[in-house]
């Protein structure tokens, strides 16, 4: 996990870079996101078939599980973000600023796919379950992660001072360490959500008629992910910039 | 058509578009903060674009 979300940090970077000279490259990140976007879309609907004990309900796992997967992901970044904030803000300030672009990019993006996962699964479970919520180990974890990232993002943006930072990486890091309690939740404990399908027990995995077009949602759903990443990181770096030039121009006046 | 089947459909419709409602939703605010920070930006001076910008 730490290394995907290293290496997607490292996409992101790229991107940010890119963006204010290579706008082709954008453009075409774009495109392809939209299409396999759509693609993800076809195979979910018209190529997967329906589950045999679901029915046409079990084609919510097409959405459900990738923005789950992102959030965690996206998480992670923002654990790196975090760390990386703490460790270099005394020595290297404008390091600390792009590190703290990530951690809060990472956080924010993350709680949209969190809220992806907390409003389609209840969804799901209606059908499934014939109840929208239960207060079991999978679900209860799911919601903790959310609302401390939400506090995360309330923080951020109620709390003035130059402590915000520091204090915002602090509950960052501790937030990350709710992830792999949400992943091994339904492994640990008896749940009403169901037992994993991939890495589960013995016999656990997705039949290999819908396995593709999972596959393809997942890619689909990360690539869409890393595209508002990008644009979120890019946007705090402006404000950060912003800020400065601000903080520079009323200590000239 | 099966009315479990119907209820199934209606269930997955509505969670695809709950999904692209939240999405877009955040990506249109997402736009429109990146909007009023360049707006700002060019007030500034220009950080990332000085030639496009609006206060030159």
């Amino acid at each position: 996990m730490a290394a995907c979300a290293c290496l997607t940090a490292a996409v992101v970077h790229w991107i940010y870079r890119a963006f204010p000279m290579k706008k082709l490259a954008i453009g075409i990140s774009v495109l392809i996101t939209l299409a396999l976007m759509a693609w993800g879309y076809y195979q979910a609907i018209y190529v997967a078939p329906n589950d045999a004990m679901q029915g046409e309900i079990f084609r919510i796992i097409y959405y459900h599980v990738p923005s789950a997967s992102v959030a965690f992901l996206f998480f992670a970044v923002s654990l790196v973000g975090s760390i990386g904030y703490l460790a270099s803000r005394r020595e290297h300030a404008e390091r600390a600023q792009m590190f703290d672009a990530w951690a809060l990019a990472g956080a924010e993006v993350g709680v949209v796919f969190c809220t992806v996962v907390l409003t389609t699964g209840p969804i799901w479970g209606r059908r499934a379950w014939g109840i929208w919520w239960t207060w079991d180990a999978r679900l209860t974890t799911t919601l903790v992660l959310w609302l401390i990232y939400m506090s995360y993002l309330l923080l951020r943006r109620f709390a003035a001072g130059p402590q915000m930072q520091t204090l915002a990486a602090v509950l960052g890091i501790f937030g990350a360490l709710d992830v792999p309690i949400v992943y091994m939740s339904n492994r640990w404990w008896r749940t009403q959500h169901p037992a994993p399908v991939f890495g589960g027990a013995e016999g656990s995995g997705m039949d290999p008629s819908m396995l593709g077009a999972f596959l393809w949602n997942m890619l689909a759903w990360f690539a869409w992910g890393v595209l508002i990443l990008a644009l979120r990181y890019h946007v705090e770096r402006q404000h950060q910039k912003i800020a400065a030039a601000e903080a520079q121009a009323a200590l000239n006046a | 058509m099966d009315p479990t089947a119907i209820l199934d459909h209606q269930f997955r419709v509505a969670a695809y578009i709950v999904t692209w409602v939240i999405q877009l939703g955040y990506l249109a605010w997402l736009g429109t903060k990146w909007r009023a920070q360049k707006r700002d930006a060019g007030r500034a001076g220009g950080l990332d674009h000085p030639g496009k910008s609006p206060a030159r």
